[in-house]
């Protein structure tokens, strides 16, 4: 059993079906790459594993505990973190901000009213920023910063929470060529010792960090594999990869 | 890059001058009629800084604050109306027997008890808040619904308070005939006492607000006034938060009520008007609501104006108070605070020519020195 379970998730819209008796194993200390042309229901079945939605049926399990009726911050708090699609950083705070607010080992409000420097804050904080070399930036509003330091500065957030699990959205989206190569580099480092689930449209980039892909296709699953099979198997070119001979 | 407006010491420095200068003024006259207005400036203080850090720190845009207010006024109004009443042989205030009651009610008899009267003048605003806020709350009720639904309970309670005759004394309000008696000793409303008592709760509410905005749970606060989905799923409860943070800043304003009537001796439902709350959220949208004491010298400005100007201006100073808000929200959205943030940032750029030719090892070694 994997470290994340979903079973026949279905989750509709107002009549209209987005995810489709969806089922998915996560085996720990993997990265399994989430694909599917636009409208898939990639950002659904996010917001499904993360409490942002609550799925019509279907359940989903972190290992054998049901998180399906939890609210939003009960799931974070069960070690799973989330990159969003458009970037969602606190742009009228600073990045250093940004990072403290979300160093979250401690939560209750109460406690937190009587805390100024968290034990361990500053060590995590000077870790996450040599991963996302933002440490030239910190005082910098994060309203300011450019596309691709706004995405770095929301997998930095991401990783001050010490997830036991990452979901990103699109973490390359706008980023430069240069910037990509980074984000493979630490990925490929962060799967020793975390699971992750990221979602991309970058076939290269995919292929850079996958151990599993699963095409989704009209909110249910189409196939899974690896890399090369995905890109092998007919029915995932024809509705995803496109076939070179159109 | 760096914004002394930003730096934490010379806040503390700014707020320190404050209060020095506070401190001052019984020492410069001793006119007893101007130390009970600036005392009763202090009291506007208390308030400016509650709807900062519910508004300006909380992003609740909190327009009932005359709720906490009102309440903690009439509790301690009738603290001091049964201070002049003896258990025994003259229990039941004359306003109730004018209203033809024969008993004291019960929701009176605690505040036979002077200790009493004033924790319950200061708990029963600060869980009403924390039911009204988790209701709110936890519905994820968004921003302009909670200024409708705090400006309707506004309403609602001042209503109640008007319409309760023999409890309340109606629209008349309750005049307490002696003024309050602490410890056996009568605190005049025009002595230096009552304006040192007011001065000692506006340092202590202020004190406490920095240090609340400064932990860890201010910069919750201040995470999500801009974005609550993206909080929660860093772990936090956003409702507790909030409700949080708005219990607190009824505390400060219940503490404002019975300051205010220490000093006025003297309730009415005119603390629960509608356009005083209003007129905060104005003083701290002026002043900068995301600045504790620019809040504060906004309710100065505008209470002080009002009473100087007011009166030459008689109906035009709302037309003035109404035309500066305008243009203070539409060009800054900061308030005045705001403005002295861009002054000092813009000289601060002014002062470095070199960190701003290579900002990034200027950026680097100041970022090591602080962490
Ligand atoms: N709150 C909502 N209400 C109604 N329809 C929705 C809602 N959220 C998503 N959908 C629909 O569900 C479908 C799946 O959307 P989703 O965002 O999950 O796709 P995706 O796979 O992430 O696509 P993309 O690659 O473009 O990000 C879309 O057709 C979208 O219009
Ligand atoms: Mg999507």
């Amino acid at each position: 059993m994997g470290v994340l379970n979903i079973h026949n998730l279905c989750k509709s819209f107002g009549g209209t079906s987005v995810i489709n008796d969806f089922s998915l194993e996560v085996t720990e200390l993997t990265l399994c790459c989430l694909v599917g042309p636009n409208g898939a229901g990639k950002t659904t079945t996010m917001d499904l594993i993360t409490g942002r939605q609550k799925p019509t049926s279907g359940q989903i399990l972190l290992r054998s505990d049901e998180i399906t009726s939890l609210g939003e911050h009960e799931i974070a708090r069960l070690g799973i973190g989330r990159k969003f699609q458009v970037p969602a950083v606190f742009r009228d705070l600073s990045v250093r901000q940004n990072l403290e607010v979300a160093y979250s080992r401690e939560v209750s409000p109460f406690k937190n009213l009587f805390s100024y420097r968290p034990s361990g804050l500053n060590q995590k904080l000077e870790e996450i920023l040599t991963i996302t070399g933002l440490g030239g930036r910190v005082e910098t509003e994060a309203g300011t910063l450019s596309h691709g330091e706004t995405q770095w500065l929301e997998i930095g957030m991401v990783l001050m929470q010490n997830p036991e699990i990452l979901l990103l959205d699109e973490p390359v989206a706008g980023m430069t060529e240069g910037e990509i190569e980074k984000t493979v580099g630490i990925l490929n480092e962060l799967k020793r010792t975390h699971t992750l689930i990221v979602v991309e449209h970058d076939m290269a980039f995919v292929r850079e960090i996958a151990d599993v892909v699963t095409v989704m296709h009209m909110g249910a699953l189409l196939a899974q594999g690896s890399i090369s099979e995905m890109e092998a198997n007919p029915k995932v070119r024809e509705v995803y990869l496109g076939d070179p001979e159109d | 890059m760096t914004n002394l407006y930003h730096n934490r010491s010379a806040q503390w420095i700014v707020y320190a001058l404050m209060f020095a200068f506070l401190a001052a003024i019984p020492l410069i006259t001793n006119d007893s009629f101007l130390l009970n207005q600036f005392a009763t400036y202090g009291v506007y203080g208390m308030l400016a800084v509650s709807i900062s850090l519910s508004w300006g720190f909380g992003g609740i845009l909190n327009l009932g604050q005359g709720i906490a207010f009102g309440l903690g006024a009439y509790g301690m109004g009738m603290t001091m109306q049964m201070q002049s009443q003896d258990p025994v042989s003259n229990p039941i205030p004359p306003f109730m027997l004018n209203n033809s009651l024969d008993h004291l009610p019960a929701l009176w008899s605690p505040f036979q008890n002077t200790a009493l009267g004033f924790i319950l003048s200061l708990a029963v605003p600060t869980i009403f808040y924390v039911f009204f806020g988790s209701l709110m709350f936890r519905a994820r009720v968004s921003g302009p619904f909670i200024a409708i639904m705090t400006l309707a309970m506004l309403t609602a309670l001042y209503t109640l308070i008007l319409d309760m005759q023999p409890y309340t004394n109606g629209a008349n309000g309750i005049a307490p005939p002696a003024p309050l008696k602490l410890l056996g000793a009568e605190i005049d409303p025009y002595s230096v006492a009552s304006y040192w008592i007011v001065y000692g709760a506006l340092l202590f509410v202020t004190v406490a607000s920095k240090l609340i905005t400064q932990s860890k749970f201010g910069l919750v606060t201040q995470a999500l006034r801009s974005d609550p989905e993206r909080v929660r799923f860093l772990g936090y409860n956003v409702a507790s938060y909030e409700t949080i943070v708005y219990a607190l800043s009824g505390l400060i304003a219940a503490l404002a009520g019975c300051c205010l009537v220490m000093l006025v001796q003297y309730v009415s439902p005119a603390q629960l008007d509608v356009n005083f709350s209003i007129g905060m959220v104005i003083w701290a949208g002026i002043g900068g609501r995301f600045s504790l004491i620019g809040s504060m010298l906004g309710a100065f400005l505008i209470q002080g104006g009002q009473s100087y100007l007011g009166d030459q201006f008689l109906a035009t100073w709302l037309l003035l108070l109404g035309g500066f808000f305008i243009l203070v929200v539409r060009f800054l959205p900061k308030g005045l605070a705001g403005l002295l943030e861009l002054s000092l940032g813009m000289i601060g750029a002014h002062m470095q020519p070199k960190d701003a030719s290579r900002p990034q090892r200027g950026a680097e070694a100041t970022s090591k020195a602080e962490a």
